[in-house]
């Protein structure tokens, strides 16, 4: 007993000892939970978002979206389209550095350009550049970009991490930015312990006055979930991107760690294959629709949301509203049913097991079918399986997936009204979409999609659950940690610890 | 003595408690206070009270109604499973123990590889390639196990064979499918028999993994494994989901290992005074 007692106490010393030697060195560095290796830090050879989610510190891009998902100016100061929209003009900034002391100018722009659309650098976003036919730099801080046709989601493409501005110099030499990236960012990249941790420390020159704010930032590799939040909550680590919802009673218990609710860009479905009986039915897509309480799937499966109407994110700026079309009435649902003469054939909601989350939706959303007369049965399959089962092959009655966002609402919506998994057709939908991708101008472009997205939410080829919240924990002390949820990175030009 | 008589009493609460699982099984929509899918959505997490008497779920299912349907699957697939294995391996067995040096040894060649895969493993794969279900999971499971069983009969059938009354009766020209069934067979019932019960076991925690990893029962069939596999995000939050099936599971094992044990020490004529 007198043993166990003295280990104890020794034990005890041990651990506050140890953690005030982690509050020690926490004072201006930032440790932060990273969910796994990047393959790369050349932002230009990969489609990993672990890599952009590191990269975001090191790297600018032209122009930048802001927390609302609005591109805003960050290394080009501003920027002009023509009016027929084939010549695209940025003006850039004249008071940045490179990290290797070289002064930013349009000759890097236009030496990043040509990298990522050279066929040697086998980037995974090639085709994303393909509108641009030439590059004109006729001074050292004006970029013209001449495309072959109009083509409105370039912005989003020089917003996203793959556009990241690289140093010419160091092209030109062959540099190898996938172990040692250089760029203009808040932080300079130190180095990268693979499986344990990637450091940066600040950017004393970054074209930003006073910031960023932290001294140092340290992105601790932890793959397990379990120990991300085991470290958030002894203060090991000082901000998580995600929290599951499952995790919150045992954070929201810990009165130094702060949860932050933030509605995604993700749009969560049950899709419909719209080519089978009997859902190639308006009727029984619309029953569908009024027998599902949305509101009710997101609070129990998903941890809580914002219901949707259509097929985009319900924070998008192109979102529009039509919720009131199909609210919760499971006897307009039984009457629709009963009118299309359906309800007989046994449907079945394909679900892949990976995602619990999914595997929990479909449950409640087969109670919610069978109370209105439907026979639903669910089957699960593995990741590969449903990606060529239901996404390449569309052989499926229902399958409940979630959707990410992104920067702009072409890479969302195109192909949809001529097939796509759902196998949904419709003419009118389809050419807008089309022609929307070609608009540069917010407010024609807006039209559009509204058009397109309100024959989408009345056509329902999806059930539209939603858009749900996200939930990010920091300790107490971190103040503004912020993320752009449609890229899925994280900013911490801002961050400070208090 | 002591010993004899608490092996006598850990046999008879086994048997006890099996035949309490199989009347569960076959009476489940009489005895079970609700549906095995009903959702209570208001009573979501509910610690055990007396609407519930073990609690409920994530979704608000009663635990209680789970677990008596859960019993449905494992015994389902204990029973299929045990009785496959016993077609297929008995088969081979007899086949390998009776016939000549070449056919004996190509059969036991393939079952030996066969055993040589951890089972789990075996499992997955075929469950893979046939999809996932409880049909799949029994005819997977069934397979799997055919070996343990040829190897015994097998070796059995060996010794047997070169019993005086077999030679005897192959010199009276009896045919050689009469000397299987007369005289193999009923001599060798009683090892069969205990390693059904160990089979059976086998085969109930196996189904509970695969429903467990998801490649089982399909929610939201009732099954223990898969109510573990939903227990294991909430075992702070509400651990009896985890605890109750959990303890049946392990009670169900345990009691058809003992009764294996119990009679394989029973039909040992060297310890048959013991029970």
């Amino acid at each position: 007993m007198k043993r166990m007692l003295r280990s104890v106490i020794i034990l005890g010393v041990f651990v506050i000892a140890l953690s005030s030697i982690v509050s020690a060195q926490g004072v201006d560095s930032l440790v932060f939970g990273l969910s796994g290796n990047p393959d790369t830090l050349d932002p230009q050879k990969t489609a990993g978002t672990l890599t952009f989610q590191v990269v975001k510190s090191i790297y600018d891009t032209l122009v930048e979206p802001d927390q609302s998902g609005k591109i805003v100016p960050a290394l080009a100061e501003s920027w002009s389209v023509s009016s027929d929209g084939l010549s695209w003009t940025f003006n850039l900034r004249r008071d940045v550095i490179f990290h290797n002391g070289q002064s930013f100018s349009s000759k890097d722009v236009a030496a990043t350009l040509n990298r990522i659309m050279d066929e040697k650098t086998a980037s995974p976003k090639r085709s994303d550049y393909s509108a641009i036919r030439e590059i004109r730099t006729p001074d050292a801080y004006t970029v013209i970009l001449m495309l072959s046709q109009p083509y409105a989601p370039l912005l989003a493409t020089l917003a996203s991490g793959w556009s990241a501005i690289l140093p010419s110099g160091l092209i030109a030499s062959g540099h190898n930015f996938a172990a040692e990236p250089v760029g203009t960012g808040p932080f300079r990249f130190e180095k990268w312990i693979r499986d344990s941790k990637i450091t940066m420390v600040r950017n004393d020159r970054y074209w930003i006055k006073g910031v960023p704010k932290l001294e140092r930032i340290e992105l601790r590799i932890i793959p397990e979930r379990a120990v991300q939040v085991q470290g958030l909550a002894i203060g090991s680590i000082d901000a998580l991107e995600f929290i599951d919802p499952d995790d919150l009673p045992l954070l929201q218990a810990n009165p130094k760690v702060t949860i932050k609710k933030e509605l995604t860009s993700l749009i969560m479905v049950m899709a419909m294959n719209c080519s089978r009986e009997p859902l190639n039915d308006l009727r029984v897509r619309q029953a569908v629709n009024y027998a599902i309480d949305k509101q009710l799937v997101l609070d129990v499966a998903y941890g809580g949301g914002r219901i949707g109407s259509t097929f985009l994110d319900t924070g998008n700026a192109y979102y529009t509203d039509f919720s009131y079309l199909y609210p919760y009435n499971p006897e307009k649902a039984k009457q629709l049913l009963k009118e299309a003469g359906a309800g007989n054939k046994e449907l079945t909601i394909t679900v892949p097991q990976n995602y619990p989350l999914h595997v929990k939706a479909a449950e409640l959303i087969q109670q919610m079918l069978e109370k209105v007369g439907m026979k639903v049965k669910i089957r699960l399959v593995d990741w590969s399986s449903w990606l060529s089962i239901v996404y390449s092959e569309g052989n499926y009655d229902f399958t409940v997936i979630g959707h990410t966002g992104k920067l702009d609402p072409d890479g969302t919506l195109a192909g949809y009204g001529a097939g796509r998994y759902v196998k949904w057709n419709n003419a009118s939908a389809a050419s807008k979409i089309n022609e929307a991708a070609k608009i540069a101008d917010f407010v024609t472009r807006k039209r559009l999609y509204t058009e397109a997205l309100e024959i989408m939410a009345k056509e329902v080829p999806f059930v539209y659950l939603g858009t749900p919240y996200r939930y990010v924990g920091t300790r107490s002390n971190v103040v503004d940690f912020r993320m752009t949820y449609n890229l899925d990175t994280y900013d911490f030009r801002w961050t400070e610890l208090r | 003595m002591v010993r004899s008589s608490s092996r006598r009493l850990l046999f008879s609460l086994s048997s006890l408690y099996l035949l309490l699982i199989l009347a569960a099984a076959i009476a489940a929509p009489h005895i079970a206070p609700y549906s095995p899918t009903e959702q209570q959505l208001e009573r979501r997490f509910h610690a055990p009270d007396s609407h519930n008497i073990l609690g409920t779920d994530e979704l608000g299912r009663d635990i209680l109604t789970r677990i008596i349907y859960g019993s449905r699957p494992a015994l389902v697939v204990g029973l299929v499973t045990v009785s496959i294995a016993l077609l297929l391996g008995g088969f081979f067995g007899l086949l390998a123990g009776m016939g000549h040096n070449a056919l004996d040894s190509s059969i036991m060649l393939l079952m030996d590889s066969m055993l040589s895969f951890p089972t789990i493993l075996l499992a997955i794969t075929v469950v893979s390639f046939m999809g996932y279900g409880l049909v799949q999971v029994m005819l997977a499971l069934g397979i799997i196990s055919s070996p343990v069983f040829a190897r015994l009969i097998r070796a059995e059938t060996l010794s047997i064979k070169t019993e005086g009354y077999i030679e005897a009766a192959r010199a009276l020209g009896t045919p050689t499918v009469k000397i299987v069934f007369k005289h193999i067979v009923p001599n060798i019932m009683s090892k069969v028999i205990v390693q059904c019960s160990l089979t059976f076991a086998q085969a109930i925690v196996v189904e509970s993994s695969l429903s467990f990893l998801g490649v089982g029962i399909q929610p939201p069939d009732a099954s223990w494994g898969l109510m573990l596999k939903d227990a294991r995000n909430y075992l702070i939050q509400a651990p009896w989901m985890a605890i109750y099936p959990g303890l049946c599971l392990a009670l169900t094992v345990l009691s058809f290992n003992i009764i294996g044990d119990s009679l394989s020490e029973k039909f040992n004529p060297r310890l048959s005074d013991r029970l």
